[in-house]
C-alpha cells in the first residue's frame, strides 16, 4: 500500500475496513469476507465507488466454493530453477513459494500490501508476493531470499546486514534484502536518502530502520552486487 | 548518520565488543525457521470465527454447513470447547500468579458468550488447507442478540453505562475487590497547602498495538498425551506452564518450541488463546493443526498498550520546589484484564507527598495488555508534559526544574549506583540544549516553528532467579543451554557472549541451545527487562560451577563431559537498582498542516555495562522510533455509533516507514555497579519510555501550545493553533 509499484493489480482501496462501520450487521471479521481472491473476483472497484452489495461488495463464499479449487498449470523460474506447477487459481505467489516450493524465507506479515515482508523479485523488479496471484506469475523469473547467496557466499547486502545488525526479529529482513538488492542493481552506491526512498514499502516494527539503511549504504560502498 | 558513542568502561575479552548475532546468517538467508515455516505430516490449517459486534449474546450457532464442507475435519465452538484461558484475564492483571488466576472473577475462555469486542472469538475450524478453513468459517451461522456497548473508560464508570459484566466496569484487583489501585505517600493535602501555585490538567493517550511483524500463529501436535507446541513465545517456560494448567496437564506433558519468532514487544509473555485453540483442534482432529491469524485478527484479537486518561494536580513553590503531586487515572483494558493497566512516571520525582489512583476499566474495545515498558511511555508523556508546562509557567528551564525535583538516593532507599545527573548533563551538552530550546515557547516567526524538548527516566534493572546449564566435551567445546527465545534483542548472542567471557573461551567455541522447553532449563522469558540480567547471571554462575569442576577433575576425556548448572537467587543487598536515561529532541512543526518533523534526537543511557554494543545501540534506536510513532501517529480509533474499529493495520494506524525515520544519536555511559552479569543492566524496554514525553515537550516548545492528547496528530495541532 505504501509502495504502489509493488502491488500488482490490486485496488486495495476497496478492502478498507473503514467502509464497514456503516452497516455493522453485514460485517464479518473473518478473512473469508476479505480474502484476496474474493476481493479480486468480487469487484473491489464497485465497493470503492460506494455500491452496497454487502459490507465488502463480495459474493458469498458459498457461491464460489463450487469453483474454489480450480487449477492452472504455470511455469516459474525460481532462483534459477525452472518449475512446472499446477496451482490453484486462488493461491498467491507467496503461498506457492512457501507452501508448494518450501521457500519459507519469504514471509507473510499482512497479506495485503501493507508491510513488504513478502517482497520478492519478479523479473528483477520487487513485488509483494502476497498481492500477486500465482497464475499472474506464469512465465516469470522469481528470486527469493534463498537465492541471494551464490555457492554459499553471502551477497554484499547480506554481509552488510550481518555486520551492521540488519535483522532484529528478522521477520521483515527477507523483504528488506530483496528490495535493497533491486536498488543496488540499478544504483550501486545509493545515498541513505535514496535507500529510504527505495525501502519505503518495507516496514520494520522492531524499528531497526537506521541499521537497515546503514547496512544498505555499506553494501553499496563495498561495490554493490558484484 | 546517527552517532553512537560509549564511555566509562573498557571492553573485556568478548563482552563490550561489537559482535554480529550468532544466528545472523540464518536470518539473512531465509533459513531461520519461524512457527509458520514448520510443516508436519498430515497437518491441518485452523481458522477462528470472530465477533462482528462490540457486545452481543450468542443466541444460537449452526455449524452443519461448515462440517459438511469437504476437507473440514474439526469444528469447535463456545458450546463444545470451553477452555479457560488463564492468562487472558486475571484479577489485578497478575500475569504470573497461579492462585490469582484460579480465583479470577471474570474469566476469559478460548470462545466467549457473550462476545465483548469486535474480534472476540466464537468458534474455530480445522481443514486440509487454509482456504477451505476460511470457507468453512464463513459457513458457520450465528444468531446474535446485540447488547449496548461502551468504549471510553471514564464513560464506562458512569452509573448508567452499559455493563461489560454484571458487577460493573471497574476491574477487580488481585484480591478480587472492585477498587482502584492507590498509592498514597506522605501527606498530599499538606503538600498542596504548602504550595505557592497549583496546576491541574487532563492528559489522554491512545491504544498502541504491539504490531509485531509476525502475525500470531500456533502449531499443535499431540504425541499421545504429550502436546508439542510450536509457537512464537517470549517466554517458553511461562507458555508451557500456562498451557499445561489451562489444558489440565502436567508441565512435563507440554513441550514448547520457539526457535525464531517475529517480535512481540510484550504480547507473547504467556500462552495465547491461539495455543489453546490449536491444541484443542488438534486433539479433536487427531493430527497436527497450524492455526494462523490474519493481520487484522492479530490487530483486534491479540492486544496493545492500554489507552489512558490522566488527571494531574501539582503543587509547587515559587522557587520550583514541588510540594505535592496527584494523579487520578483511568486505563481502558478492553473487556478482559490481561495486565496491570499501570500509569507510571510520578515515581521518578522525589517529592515526598504523592497520591496516585488508577482505575483499570472494562470497555468493549479490543483487549489491552503489555507493550514494551507496559506502564511507562504514556505515563511519562502525561507527567513530563505536566512538569515541563509547570517549569515554563514558572520561567524555569525544564532541565533545572528536573535536577531540583528528580528522585535521588536517600539513606533509607540507597541505589546500587546513581548516574542521572551525569546522564542529563551529558545530554545537555551533546544536544546543545541551551541553543536549541526556545526560552519563550512558540517564539519562532512564521508558520514553521522549531522547538526542543527533554525528558528523563529511571527504570527497573533488578536481579532475580533464572537458570542455565553449560557443558564441555573432551574437545573442549562448550554448549550453553538457556531457555531463552530471541524475539529481536539478541538474547542468544548475549548469553553466548556472557558464557564465553565467563569461561575464558572465544564465542565461536560456545554453541547456544535455546527455545525448546525439553532441551533447555527454565528461563524468565524475554519480558520485564530480565533476560540479560537474570538469565545472564545464571550463565555466569553455571560457568563458574563448570570451571570449579574442571579445576577439580581436569578436562573430560573420551566420551565424558562435564556439566555445570546454576539457578542463583541474587539480591541487591536491599538497594534499588535502576537504569537511567535522558532524551533530547528538536522538532519542526509546520503549523499550516500540523505536521511534526524530528530534526535532531539525542538519547543518553546508563544501562550498566554493555554486553554487545551493536545490539544495545539498536535496542535504543528501535525503541525510540517506536516511541516516536506512538507520540505522533499510532492509535486504534473506534466509531462511537457502531463500536467498530476504524484503524486496524499498519496503514491505518499510520506506522512509521523508512522515510519518516530521523537519525538517532545514542550515547551509553557505562558503569559496573557490581550486580548483574559483569555489571549489565537493561536496555530493551527503557528506550521506549522517553520519546513520547520528549516529543510532546518539544512540540509545545515549538508552537507555544501544550498538546494534551497523544498521539499528537496533525488535526490536533491544527485544532490547538486555531
Amino acid at each position: 500500500m505504501r509502495d504502489k509499484k509493488k502491488q500488482g493489480n490490486l485496488l486495495d482501496k476497496g478492502n478498507d475496513p473503514a467502509v464497514k462501520y456503516a452497516d455493522p450487521k453485514d460485517q464479518i471479521l473473518n478473512d473469508k469476507q476479505q480474502s484476496r481472491r474474493d476481493f479480486l473476483e468480487g469487484s473491489g472497484a464497485a465497493v470503492a465507488a460506494g455500491a452496497g452489495i454487502s459490507a465488502f461488495g463480495i459474493p458469498s463464499a458459498k457461491a464460489q466454493s463450487a469453483n474454489s479449487s480450480a487449477t492452472t498449470a504455470i511455469n516459474l523460474t525460481v532462483n534459477g530453477t525452472r518449475q512446472m506447477l499446477e496451482v490453484q487459481d486462488r493461491w498467491t505467489l507467496a503461498e506457492v513459494l512457501r507452501d508448494q516450493l518450501d521457500l519459507t524465507g519469504t514471509k507473510i506479515g499482512c497479506n495485503r500490501s501493507e508491510c513488504g515482508a513478502c517482497t520478492v523479485l519478479m523479473n528483477g523488479q520487487p513485488v509483494y508476493a502476497c498481492s500477486q496471484l500465482a497464475v499472474w506469475a506464469d512465465g516469470a523469473e522469481i528470486r527469493t531470499v534463498e537465492g541471494l547467496a551464490t555457492n554459499g557466499e553471502l551477497s554484499p547486502v547480506q554481509r552488510a546486514f550481518v555486520a551492521n545488525n540488519g535483522p532484529q526479529c528478522g521477520f521483515c529482513t527477507p523483504g528488506q534484502l530483496m528490495t535493497a538488492t533491486a536498488l543496488l542493481q540499478t544504483n550501486p552506491s545509493p545515498s541513505s536518502e535514496e535507500v529510504k526512498e527505495a525501502l519505503v514499502g518495507n516496514l520494520c516494527r522492531c524499528s531497526n530502520y537506521n541499521a537497515i539503511v546503514e547496512a544498505v549504504v555499506m553494501a553499496g560502498e563495498e561495490g554493490g552486487l558484484a | 548518520m546517527s552517532e553512537f558513542t560509549r564511555q566509562g568502561l573498557e571492553p573485556l575479552s568478548t563482552i563490550g565488543n561489537d559482535t554480529p548475532r550468532i544466528d545472523a546468517i540464518e536470518r539473512v538467508t531465509g533459513q531461520a525457521k519461524y512457527t509458520r515455516d514448520w510443516k508436519l505430516p498430515g497437518m491441518l490449517f485452523g481458522k477462528v470465527l470472530r465477533s462482528p459486534h462490540p457486545h452481543a449474546r450468542l443466541v444460537s450457532i449452526d455449524t452443519s454447513q461448515a462440517e459438511a464442507l469437504p476437507g473440514v475435519q474439526a469444528v469447535i465452538t463456545y458450546e463444545n470447547a470451553q477452555v479457560v484461558w488463564g492468562a487472558g484475564s486475571v484479577n489485578g492483571g497478575r500475569q504470573y500468579n497461579d492462585p490469582t488466576k484460579a480465583a479470577t472473577i471474570h474469566r476469559r475462555y478460548i470462545f466467549n458468550n457473550p462476545v465483548r469486542f469486535v474480534g472476540d472469538s466464537i468458534a474455530a475450524v480445522a481443514a486440509t488447507d487454509r482456504h477451505t478453513a476460511e470457507e468453512a468459517v464463513s459457513l458457520i451461522k450465528v444468531e446474535y442478540e446485540e447488547l449496548p456497548f461502551v468504549l471510553e473508560p471514564e464513560e464506562a464508570l458512569q452509573a448508567d453505562a452499559p455493563k461489560v459484566y454484571p458487577e460493573g466496569n471497574l476491574c477487580p484487583d488481585f484480591r478480587g475487590e472492585f477498587a482502584p489501585m492507590v498509592s498514597d505517600i506522605g501527606d498530599v493535602e499538606a503538600g498542596f497547602s504548602d504550595a505557592d501555585h497549583i496546576f491541574e490538567e487532563r492528559y489522554d493517550t491512545g491504544f498502541i498495538h504491539n504490531a509485531q511483524m509476525e502475525p500470531r500463529c500456533s502449531l499443535a501436535h499431540w504425541q499421545g498425551d504429550k502436546l508439542v507446541l510450536y509457537t512464537p513465545s517470549q517466554g517458553i517456560s511461562n507458555c508451557r506452564h500456562d498451557t499445561a494448567r489451562d489444558l489440565g496437564l502436567e508441565d512435563h506433558q507440554v513441550q514448547v518450541i520457539a526457535q525464531y519468532m517475529g517480535g512481540g514487544f510484550g504480547n507473547k509473555n504467556q500462552n495465547q488463546d491461539a495455543d489453546l485453540i490449536a491444541a484443542t483442534l488438534s486433539r479433536r482432529a487427531g493430527v497436527p493443526v497450524m492455526l494462523e491469524y490474519s493481520r487484522r485478527e492479530d490487530w483486534l484479537g491479540v492486544h496493545g498498550r492500554w489507552p489512558t486518561v490522566q488527571h494531574y494536580k501539582i503543587g509547587v513553590k515559587d522557587d520550583g520546589e514541588v510540594t505535592a503531586m496527584q494523579m487520578v487515572g483511568y486505563s481502558g483494558m478492553g473487556p478482559y484484564r490481561k495486565n496491570s493497566g499501570g500509569i507510571s512516571g510520578m515515581d521518578a520525582y522525589g517529592c515526598p507527598n504523592r497520591y496516585r489512583e488508577i482505575s483499570p476499566v472494562y470497555t468493549n474495545r479490543t483487549t489491552s495488555g503489555n507493550f514494551r515498558a507496559p506502564s511507562e511511555p504514556h505515563g511519562f508523556f502525561g507527567i513530563e508534559n505536566m512538569m515541563d508546562d509547570v517549569a515554563y509557567k514558572l520561567g524555569i528551564d525544564p532541565v533545572e526544574f528536573t535536577l531540583k525535583n528528580m528522585r535521588r538516593p536517600t539513606e533509607e532507599r540507597p541505589f546500587t549506583n546513581y548516574s542521572l545527573d551525569e546522564v542529563i548533563s551529558d545530554g545537555v551538552e551533546r544536544f546543545n540544549w541551551q541553543a536549541r530550546r526556545k526560552v519563550v515557547p512558540g517564539s519562532d516567526d512564521g508558520p514553521i516553528k522549531r522547538g526542543a524538548g527533554f525528558s528523563f527516566m529511571m527504570f527497573r534493572a533488578g536481579v532475580g532467579t533464572s537458570s542455565a546449564i553449560v557443558r564441555v566435551n573432551s574437545d573442549q567445546e562448550y554448549t550453553l543451554y538457556v531457555g531463552v527465545t530471541d524475539i529481536g534483542p539478541g538474547a542468544k548472542t548475549t548469553m553466548g557472549m556472557i558464557a564465553a567471557e565467563a569461561l575464558g573461551t572465544p564465542l565461536s567455541n560456545v554453541e547456544v541451545v535455546w527455545g525448546d522447553t525439553d532441551r533447555c532449563p527454565y528461563s524468565v522469558g524475554e519480558s520485564g527487562s530480565r533476560t540479560t540480567i537474570m538469565t545472564g547471571l545464571a550463565v555466569v554462575e553455571a560457568a563458574e560451577e563448570l570451571k570449579r569442576q574442571i579445576a577439580d577433575k581436569g578436562m573430560p576425556s573420551g566420551n565424558d563431559v562435564l556439566i555445570g548448572s546454576a539457578t542463583p537467587t541474587p539480591t541487591t543487598d536491599g538497594k534499588t537498582r535502576q537504569c537511567f536515561g535522558a532524551h533530547f529532541v528538536e522538532v519542526e512543526v509546520d503549523t499550516r498542516v500540523g505536521s511534526t518533523k524530528i530534526l535532531k534526537y539525542t538519547a543518553v543511557h546508563e544501562s550498566g555495562r554493555i554486553i554487545n554494543p551493536t545490539t544495545a545501540r539498536d535496542q535504543i534506536r528501535g525503541a525510540t522510533i517506536q516511541g516516536i510513532g506512538q507520540a505522533i501517529h499510532e492509535d486504534l480509533l473506534y466509531d462511537p455509533r457502531s463500536g467498530q474499529p476504524l484503524t486496524p493495520g499498519y496503514y491505518r494506524a499510520r506506522h512509521l516507514t523508512h522515510k519518516d525515520i530521523p537519525d538517532i544519536d545514542v550515547h551509553f555511559i557505562e558503569v559496573d555497579d557490581g550486580y548483574g552479569p559483569f555489571g549489565a543492566k537493561t536496555a530493551g524496554e527503557s528506550g521506549i519510555i522517553l520519546a513520547p514525553a520528549a516529543i510532546g515537550n518539544a512540540v509545545a516548545n515549538a508552537i507555544g501550545r501544550r498538546m494534551k492528547s497523544m498521539p499528537i496528530t496533525r488535526d490536533k495541532i491544527l485544532g490547538a493553533m486555531a
